[in-house]
């Protein structure tokens, strides 16, 4: 098989770097980890939109000069910056989890996974940051410019959508991928609940294998590569909204 | 200028405002027929900006009666009754506020097809007329930034068409501009009224008002001291205090701008 003699070639070259990827040569390790660099893909592909949502959300309630709506959210996002966000997600898993598992008379009725708490925690952690970085860019677009479109006849939320959003949405962005890069790096907090990711799967095959260095290469390059993509998608979006003779 | 029920569609009576302990109108009574053009003129801080607000609802008096075009504008309570009727009086400010990362077509439809639900067909169809009748035909596609304060004024116009407003009001919409393009937003502010365009001007600029304006008012710390015929009020014996405002004014066309002040 074309794929096995790869595994057998690379196995056997690394092998003589002194590198220990033996592992790669069986079928259940092998799959624990490649598993792993899915659920950490999967992870980020969920979390940045997620993050993204909620964080124009947020900014919408801390710009809507409605205390009902900003007070809760600034609590949520003082608290959120605030503390680890390890913290964050122990609290939830260990707390919040086990009371909605009473709620709903035993854990075996709780639908929520210690995936479904890592994206929830994460992607609003992130949010809360995003919600900074874009609240400071809807203050930053010029009262008199606001009062033109409610002129024209906007509403709030169509001045929000349609002229704040994406102005703050340009000027937040260098802040925003910054955001995501630190998400990408985030997603291993899942580890600490047992989310099968790619550290977690990686301390699963080292445990056994005592290859902590091979994998933490690899473990390594992979992240460098997802947030050289992350930044990459970032500078492509910048200069595609861009706009000629603004200076932002 | 005699006005009656019928022909007014802008009303106002006894409108009185204050922001906080300042009170900026002090009991308007100003009445505007359909097709008819009106210059406000006045120093700086006198109010006409907080009247022209007071039309298309962007901010309520505390107390007044105001009718724009068959609405009693203070009786609305809710904001999307102001909204209603902010869609039907169309306002151009002095800074002109494109939205800066629309093209100039975009910024002209984008209203149309957000907000009145026209189809873009349609909205577009009448971008391109309206971009034709400022003569900017040739800037569809640029983006603000790229524009002259003239040029940007002029699209702000048309932007304010599209919505097929029943009056408009220009705010000083020539302060902001480089004395070069004071000319061209004038035609087509004169070309609009030639056409039969309701439009309620603040303007310091002086000939213009005379030339264009069925009315002039002349306002004075939140008050109207004085209304008329452009010949009455510029070449009229009566009000001193109007002769030496727009005395001051006039001097030198420079001055037209720095007479305004901070
Ligand atoms: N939103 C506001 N809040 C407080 N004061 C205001 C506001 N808008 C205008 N004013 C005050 O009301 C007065 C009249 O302002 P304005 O209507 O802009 O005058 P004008 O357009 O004739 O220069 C000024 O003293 C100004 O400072
Ligand atoms: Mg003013």
């Amino acid at each position: 098989m074309q794929n096995g003699t790869l595994t057998e070639l690379f196995v056997r070259w690394t092998g003589k770097l002194g590198l220990n990827y033996e592992f790669l040569a069986t079928g259940y390790e092998a799959q624990i980890w490649r598993d792993g660099f899915v659920t950490t893909i999967y992870l980020v592909l969920l979390l940045i939109p997620v993050s993204l949502l909620f964080g124009v959300l947020f900014a919408a309630c801390l710009t809507s000069g409605k205390p009902w709506l900003l007070a809760p959210v600034r609590a949520f996002v003082e608290i959120t910056r605030n503390t680890p966000t390890l913290v964050q997600l122990m609290f939830s898993f260990l707390a919040l989890n086990t009371f909605v598992s009473n709620l709903l008379g035993g854990a075996q009725h709780n639908p929520l996974t210690p995936f479904f708490w890592v994206v929830a925690v994460v992607g609003l952690h992130v949010a809360a940051l995003h919600a900074e970085a874009l609240r400071a860019g809807i203050e930053a677009v010029p009262a008199s410019l606001v009062e033109a479109a409610r002129g024209i006849g906007f509403s709030r939320l169509e001045i929000l959508r349609y002229v704040e959003v994406p102005l703050a949405f340009r000027t937040s962005l260098p802040a925003i991928v910054n955001n995501l890069i630190n998400l990408v790096k985030l997603t291993t907090v899942g580890n600490a609940i047992a989310v099968s990711e790619i550290t977690y799967a990686s301390i699963m095959v080292w445990t056994q294998r005592d290859n902590v260095v091979e994998l933490m290469l690899v473990i390594l390059a992979f992240f460098s590569l997802l947030n050289f993509i992350v930044a990459r998608i970032g500078k492509w979006v910048e200069r595609r909204l861009a706009v000629p003779g603004y200076g932002i | 200028m005699t006005t009656n029920a019928d022909t007014a569609i802008v009303r106002l009576e006894d409108v009185r405002l204050a922001f906080g302990q300042t009170e900026v109108l002090k009991g308007i009574d100003l009445a505007i027929n359909k097709g008819d053009a009106v210059s406000i003129i006045g120093p700086s801080g006198s109010g006409k900006s907080t009247l022209l607000r007071c039309i298309n609802a962007l901010v309520t008096p505390q107390s007044g009666r105001i009718t724009v075009a068959g609405t009693r504008v203070d009786q609305l309570t809710r904001e999307s009754e102001r909204i209603a009727l902010r869609k039907r009086v169309g306002i151009v400010f002095q800074q002109y506020n494109l939205f800066p990362h629309l093209t100039v077509l975009e910024n002209i439809v984008l209203a149309p097809t957000r907000i009145l639900g026209v189809a873009r067909q349609e909205a577009e169809k009448l971008a391109r007329e309206l971009l034709e009748k400022v003569r900017l035909s040739d800037k569809a596609n640029a983006f603000p930034g790229q524009l002259s304060g003239g040029q940007q004024q002029r699209v702000a116009i048309a932007r304010a068409l599209a919505m097929k407003p029943e009056l408009v009001l220009f705010d000083e919409v020539t302060s902001a501009l480089d004395p070069e393009t004071v000319g061209e937003v004038l035609w087509v502010i004169r070309d609009l009224i030639r056409d039969g365009m309701t439009s309620i001007l603040v303007t310091h600029e002086m000939r213009f008002a005379e030339e264009i304006s069925d009315t002039v008012v002349f306002t004075e710390n939140g008050r109207i001291v004085a209304q008329g015929s452009p010949r009455e009020i510029f070449h009229g014996n009566d009000n001193a205090r109007i002769r030496q405002f727009v005395g001051g004014l006039s001097g030198a066309r420079g001055s037209v701008r720095d007479g305004e002040g901070i």
